[in-house]
């Protein structure tokens, strides 16, 4: 018979809301370790990370991830406070300037917080300037750009232009994102790397941030 | 060649293609919101709110780009409001799309507008929001018609919501004359369009259930989780939906005499934006969205129109089940799937139109736009295809005029038969 843990990971992988749910609160009442709990998300979310890139799940599936995953982020929270265990980086992340479309922007900030990532998360329409501000503020190893428009493309290329003038290019690493985004949009904008989906998204955060 | 020669002409080569057959060369049907007025030198706001500097745009954009048709995409989903007024064929056809000075009017709470939630030079948005609770699907099914007028519509338009009020009633009037001055626009610049030689295709409007459920209902979001939650109902829901959306596609379609009159063809095009395809994985997509679907595109064949499909986002994974529809009958814009892989596994079963994406429009050269249509072309032409440049939504905002015009040149080089 599989262990809890393994019973808590594959739920959660299989994105059974009920039993992960379920399980969570009862690791919790055993009282065990948050933060191996936490480890076992971890775990989770990085077997539907490489299920999405199989072609195996979809965007519905990540949807319904992220939510399982807000809630058991719920329950875990009165357990461990504020403190998440060590942080594995920092990521700033918003919908550029005339673009107020989030959902994949919200997986993407949903993984990366299940990741171990701490994310300040600036919102939608923000115009170049709160990116310049958010990067010296929190100084994050990498800035993702979102936007779902067409139109989004030419707010992100000003924006990394902002970064740039600003002098903090050379200290942060900048990828865009959304359904519009490709290898073309990414040379016109300058980023370092581009997604059009969350998962690959998060991949490659990781990468650009140094964690393997 | 005289103007109606040209224009007779543009008609023939996008009916044979439609027919299955090869034209003498490959049609292109551009479509935009804002960028020809982008190119005419007026904002997002002013071509959206104000029609005669659209209409400006449109036909400055019209004759100096040799396109075969070229659509104004005038606003953003608004299917619902198509239904609502589903006892009226005329209100129901001009209802389609939420429009700017609609917005107003009616105060959505689903989309934002440049100039009034935007800054004035961004692209309107569809937002969306949750409509109907999840404990409402059972009124819903129960009589979905009376469920978007009496529940749906008035959380929907902040000015609609005390139903028979005083503010009711001139929203209503309000919204009305809207409608009434972009149906005289949309009439006017398709006048004047085919005096420089532009068809116009007689539209009708249908849609997706699951879509329309998750669009104007329930939210992307909350609809995705109520597939693995609430299975039997959100079926259920679907198949209520389902003959609102086949008789929206009767209703709206222009009647034979005025087809053949005004718009000089028989064929109708009926519209369907598919949002969910996307999204869903193949299980939930073959058991919640394509049957319902295939359902829909069968009903409205059989009433001799072509369903006009934009397949947004990658469609790869359900490419296939394209094949369970009538055959030679369905019009696919492919948004991300490769136009090659379409051919592929579906043959001529589909017909296809693709284009090159805003990204090369926006960033790319003409000389790169050439590289792409020549291969495109090349690849894909044999049997019949339609060129849909910008084909992630329309030609983008940004879209430099030079990289539009290499498609139409690239489409003379290497689009003939």
């Amino acid at each position: 018979m599989a262990s809890m843990e393994e019973e808590f990971v594959n739920a959660l992988a299989e994105l059974d809301e009920t039993k992960t749910l379920e399980l969570a609160k009862k690791r919790i009442a055993a009282g065990e370790d948050p933060f191996k709990i936490l480890d076992d998300i971890r775990k989770a979310t990085d077997i539907i990370g490489k299920r999405y890139e199989e072609g195996r799940y979809f965007v519905s599936d990540l949807i319904m991830a992220g939510e399982i995953l807000k809630q058991v982020m719920e329950i875990l929270k009165p357990v461990i406070g504020e403190k998440r265990g060590e942080s594995k980086g920092k990521v700033v992340i918003g919908t550029v300037e005339g673009d107020v479309h989030d959902i994949g922007k919200n997986i993407v900030i949903a993984l990366l917080e299940a990741e171990g990532f701490e994310v300040v998360d600036l919102g939608v329409d923000q115009p170049p300037e709160v990116f310049v501000n958010a990067v010296k503020e929190h100084k994050p190893q990498v800035l993702g750009l979102s936007g779902l428009l067409t139109e989004a493309i030419e707010s992100m290329k000003k924006t990394i232009e902002a970064i740039e003038k600003a002098g903090l290019r050379n200290k942060v690493k900048i990828i865009i994102g959304g359904g519009r985004t490709n290898e073309e949009a990414k040379q016109y904008t300058k980023a370092d790397d581009w997604a059009d989906d969350a998962a690959v998204g998060v991949r490659k955060i990781k990468a650009l941030a140094g964690v393997v | 060649m005289d103007v109606e020669e040209i224009r007779r002409e543009k008609i023939e080569r996008i009916e044979a293609v439609i027919k299955g057959k090869e034209p003498d060369k490959v049609p292109i049907t551009a479509a935009t919101t804002v960028w020809h007025g982008a190119y005419a030198g007026y904002t997002p706001k002013e071509v959206l709110f104000d029609y005669s500097k659209c209409k400006d745009a449109w036909l400055k954009v019209a004759k100096d780009f040799n396109f075969d048709t070229f659509t104004f995409i005038p606003g953003l989903e608004g299917m619902i409001y198509t239904i609502a007024m589903l006892k009226d064929a005329e209100m129901a056809g001009a209802a389609r799309f939420i429009l700017g000075p609609t917005h107003l009017a009616l105060g959505d709470v689903f989309t934002r507008w440049p100039g009034y939630e935007l800054n004035e030079n961004a692209h309107p948005q569809f937002i969306g929001k949750e409509i109907m609770k999840v404990d409402e699907y059972k009124q819903l099914i129960e009589d979905p018609l009376e469920f978007v007028n009496k529940v749906a519509m008035p959380r929907i338009n902040k000015k609609l919501a005390n139903v028979g009020s005083a503010e009711y009633n001139a929203a209503m009037a309000k919204y009305g004359a809207e409608l009434a001055k972009f149906g005289a626009f949309m009439a006017e610049a398709s006048a004047e369009l085919a005096k420089i030689g532009y068809p116009t295709f007689p539209m009708s409007w249908s849609y997706a259930p699951l879509d329309f459920i998750g669009d104007f209902l329930r939210d992307i979001k909350n609809v995705v989780m109520d597939l693995y939650r609430y299975k039997d109902v959100v079926k259920e829901a679907v198949e209520a939906i389902k003959p609102l959306v086949i008789k929206a596609a009767e209703l709206t379609a222009p009647p034979a005499e005025i087809r053949k009159q005004i718009f000089g063809t028989e064929v109708v095009e009926c519209f369907f934006p598919l949002h969910l395809n996307e999204y869903l994985n193949p299980k939930l997509y073959n058991e919640f969205y394509w049957p319902s679907l295939n359902d829909v595109f069968k009903e409205v064949v059989k009433t001799g129109q072509t369903p006009f499909v934009l397949f947004e986002g990658k469609h790869d994974a359900h490419l296939e089940t394209l094949l369970e529809a009538p055959k030679g009958k369905i019009v696919g814009v492919f948004e991300k799937t490769d136009p090659r892989k379409v051919r592929e596994v579906l043959g001529n079963h589909v017909i296809l139109v693709s284009g090159p994406p805003n990204s090369l429009l926006i960033g790319g050269t003409p000389q790169k736009v050439e590289e792409y249509m020549k291969s495109l072309l090349t690849d894909c032409k044999e049997g019949g295809m339609m060129i849909w440049p910008g084909v992630d939504g329309g030609i983008s905002r940004d879209a430099k005029p030079e990289n539009v015009k290499a498609v139409v040149e690239a489409v003379e080089k290497y689009g003939r038969y």
